[in-house]
């Protein structure tokens, strides 16, 4: 093999697999996780200062922050839901756990950094240990991740409905609010929060056993459970981490607008999966970063806020909607990377065409 | 170099009637060049070979007869006619029909759907009539002599070699004008059935394009074959003329590398792996034992009881009766976790479904298995990773730039080396190796049996089923025969020829 093979002897590697290689072979910035997030921000960002010609308060730094702050409630769910969706699931059970997770934060109603956080671990506990028994339904009944999770969220939504009679009780908490309210540096604690969460997740996904685990048991179920790994207690792990998420989210929604309701959750089930597959997380699990999630829960929240704040037709803006992820789904697509640069140069008025 | 042998690249035998031309093409996947230069033809009725190790280009050469891809440069011309199919149903309109190394069947239809994809019978008001398929697919299945699976079982219930089989009669189906076989006696276990199917339809003029890696085999059936080297077409020979060694020398552009046949008769050595009476799913009473140092060869023909019985020991099949026992230990074997931990080491059979992680770096794939070992806290570093896979990567011949692709992007022999990297690792001292050299080429082959044989020397054991007996008699210290579920006979050292093993997996054995 080495050295003596005469022609063309420089590339040992297969060519026979060579659609795959050339993909890995060329990483072009824009097939990395890193690219991803960044054409998606940048997506983010055009699409605020677009804004900014119809109206006059868009647009601004205001805003973004604004974006921000909203945005943070979608980038939770959406980690949980990624997490269930890299090991092959889909939680559909994510409003009713933000709202069990709401009604149980309103109710507690933490004073203090301390109770803050014993409330908020209390209540990851109870919608994490939710989220576990839709893991155990998945992975020892073997009923189909859709049907669980869908079952689990009736089941949590009526027994949310059941033990409040309709009107949830409780306080709001000047606690969870300053995190809405209070700057550190200027930039609002809530943000600061969800990055540092964020990278705790980015941590865990690239950096972790359990993440190395979580791509492997995704990309090839049977291979993991031949290669000895937890599988089930993978799978399982998966649906907890998206229960304690939307749990989480939950409690930060209780915090954003002061008090709990039934369908406080209704709103994020539907983004929660569009953020994944927009930030190129394969459906089929075992591919994607967070990183990219969270920068496609980023453009998602921008687009919303943009389009609900200039004057069109409801009709009209669901459309949109619809229209923006399906584009941002194709052109964060692995195999139609190119499609991004193909459109580029149109972009840029053909100047690149040009010169080539 | 190594003597080019530019008197074989020369080919004096053309035919004067051509069905296939191909000339000088040329297909680059991005940066990667995958064919560089290949031209070779063929003449109606001749089957024709293409040798070359795994990454040669073997298997770009079948996309492109297919449509499946274009090529960048060159020429194909069927008949008199030029040839650019853009898909495959184009290509079957012009009678290219393939059996494909990666099965093409749908695991989820019955074999009758199967065999009349796409053009299923219609009945009344063009509805699929299930009874015209059934009778059309029986017809087919009887046609060419396979009489044993139903055409109403599922695809995925059956055994690799009857799905290789189902793969054949419908390429067969066609009736085409050029039949490519890509490995198509991988998994069969006798293929004796495939070569007088292939007297047939050449007896009808029908050209086969045949890819394997048993040279036996294609010097049996083949008057002509190209050589592939690196995506360039070396030469087309006269098998006839040329020697193994010569062909080998233009495959790997080397001589061929010593053998790992084994001098070392570790005979006194403590027995490492011992089954006693074991029985399960078509295994009956199976006891054996191999020792520390020692590689145990077990010949069979398919399914008879091999698969199950190597499956029991990674703990993926239940063991009904009897007991396993791993360096003097009872081994408790209730799933693959716990075939581990009793230090067992399992290479399942199908490497893409059953063993690579394909989206993750090689050197992951590798680690796998010892990654709660390597980690800190849970965390595993990026350098503890490639320091924990360094050694074992670099003596099976995987460089540090293949470690760091994802697996998916390596040739079919590479991933398979990563795969036994991966049970070499783990901590396993007893390996049980299903068919590790499966579609892989010359110079993978070897780099395995060193390896293994280095293994076995470091105080391990192997335990290794192989299709080709061939291999077992160069591999493995003794060999068991099973036939029917049972050990049909045992042959040690020198005993081990192919003759004798070849007559004991048919039931023939002197025992």
């Amino acid at each position: 093999m080495k050295g003596g093979i005469p022609v063309c002897s420089d590339r040992k590697l297969s060519p026979a697999e060579a659609p795959a290689t050339a993909r890995e072979s060329t990483p072009s910035f824009l097939s990395t996780d890193l690219g991803k997030s960044v054409v998606l921000i940048a997506l983010a960002l055009l699409m605020l200062f677009a804004g900014r010609l119809v109206s006059p308060s868009l647009g601004g730094l205001n805003q973004i922050s604004a974006v921000l702050v909203l945005s943070s409630f979608l980038i939770v769910v959406a980690f949980g839901q990624q997490m269930v969706v890299l090991i092959g699931g889909l939680d559909l059970s994510i409003p009713s756990m933000i709202t069990l997770g709401g009604l149980l934060a309103f109710a507690w109603t933490p004073h203090g950094v301390g109770e803050l956080l014993l409330v908020a671990l209390a209540v990851m506990a109870v919608t994490g240990a939710v989220g576990m028994i839709s893991g155990l339904g998945v992975t020892l009944l073997a009923i189909p991740p859709f049907i669980m999770t869908l079952s689990m969220g009736i089941i949590i939504y009526s027994a949310c409905l059941g033990a409040t009679r309709g009107t949830p009780r409780g306080q709001g908490s000047e606690t969870i609010e300053a995190l809405f309210s209070g700057r550190f540096l200027g930039i609002p604690l809530i943000i600061l929060l969800v990055a540092v969460l964020a990278a705790l997740a980015i941590l865990l996904q690239s950096r972790t056993t359990f993440g190395r685990f979580l791509y492997a048991t995704g990309t090839n179920r049977q291979a993991a459970y031949i290669a000895g790994l937890p599988v089930r207690r993978m799978t399982v792990a998966t649906y907890a981490c998206s229960g304690a998420a939307a749990g989480l989210c939950g409690l930060l929604l209780v915090g954003f607008s002061g008090g709990a309701t039934l369908t406080m959750g209704q709103s994020y089930l539907l983004p929660s999966i569009a953020a994944v597959v927009v930030g190129g997380t394969a459906i089929t699990g075992g591919r994607g970063s967070f990183l990219s999630v969270l920068a496609a829960a980023l453009l998602i929240t921008t687009f919303t806020t943009v389009i609900s704040s200039i004057q069109i037709e409801e009709g009209w803006r669901t459309i949109l909607y619809g229209a923006v992820v399906l584009i941002a789904i194709l052109a964060m697509r692995d195999g139609t990377t190119p499609l991004t640069w193909r459109l580029l140069p149109l972009l840029r008025g053909n100047k690149k065409q040009q010169s080539t | 170099m190594q003597g080019e042998p530019a008197d074989l690249v020369r080919d004096e035998s053309a035919p004067a009637e051509l069905l296939l031309r191909v000339q000088s093409l040329r297909k680059s996947y991005g940066p990667t060049v995958a064919l560089e230069d290949v031209s070779f033809d063929i003449a109606p009725g001749e089957i024709h070979a293409l040798l070359g190790e795994n990454g040669a280009g073997k298997s770009t050469i079948v996309k492109l007869l297919n449509g499946i891809v274009q090529p960048d440069q060159g020429t194909m011309h069927l008949g008199e006619a030029p040839y650019h199919p853009h898909s495959i149903s184009v290509a079957r309109q012009h009678g290219v029909s393939t059996a494909f190394q990666e099965l093409s069947l749908l695991p989820n239809l019955t074999v009758s759907s199967n065999l009349m994809l796409p053009h299923a019978k219609k009945g009344r008001f063009g509805m699929i009539s299930e009874r015209q398929n059934l009778e059309a697919a029986e017809a087919l299945l009887t046609e060419f002599g396979v009489t044993d699976v139903d055409p109403r079982s599922l695809v995925a219930n059956l055994p690799l070699a009857s799905r290789q089989r189902i793969e054949i009669v419908r390429a067969l189906a066609q009736r085409p004008r050029l039949l490519v076989l890509d490995e198509p006696t991988a998994a069969l276990a006798e293929p004796e059935w495939l070569f007088g199917l292939l007297e047939r339809v050449t007896a009808r003029r029908t050209a086969v394009i045949y890819i394997s890696h048993r040279l036996s085999e294609v010097r049996r059936l083949c008057s002509r074959g190209t050589v592939l080297r690196n995506g360039c077409s070396i030469g087309t020979v006269p098998l006839r003329d040329v020697a193994d060694s010569k062909i080998f020398e233009m495959m790997v552009g080397l001589s061929q590398r010593n053998t790992a046949r084994s001098t070392v008769a570790a005979k006194q050595a403590k027995p490492s792996l011992q089954l006693q009476n074991v029985s399960g799913r078509n295994v009956r009473d199976v006891s054996l034992t191999v020792h520390d140092g020692e590689i145990l060869g077990v010949a069979a023909l398919e399914g008879q009881g091999q698969r199950e019985l190597f499956r029991i020991l990674a703990g993926l099949e239940k063991l009904e009766d009897g007991q396993v026992t791993t360096s003097g230990t009872p081994a408790k074997l209730a799933n693959p976790k716990e075939a581990l931990r009793a230090g067992i080491g399992f290479l399942p059979e199908e490497r893409k479904t059953e063993g690579i992680f394909a989206g993750l770096r090689t050197a992951s794939n590798i680690s796998i298995a010892i990654a709660g070992k390597i980690s800190k806290l849970g965390f595993i570093g990026t350098q503890s990773e490639r320091r924990a896979v360094a050694d074992i990567a670099a003596q099976l011949d995987l460089p540090v730039r293949f470690q760091n692709r994802a697996i998916e992007a390596l040739s079919g022999g590479n991933q398979q080396k990563a795969l036994l990297a991966r049970v070499m690792v783990s901590g396993a001292r007893h390996l049980v190796l299903y068919d590790p050299t499966r579609g892989v080429d010359v110079g993978t082959k070897q780099t395995i049996y060193a390896n293994i044989r280095r293994f076995v020397e470091n105080g391990g054991c192997a335990l290794v089923y192989s299709t080709e007996l061939a291999e077992l008699v160069q591999l493995c210290d003794r060999c068991v025969v099973l036939y029917g579920g049972r050990v049909a006979a045992v042959y040690d050292g020198h005993e081990i020829q192919e003759e004798r093993l070849v007559a004991a997996v048919t039931g023939h054995g002197e025992h």
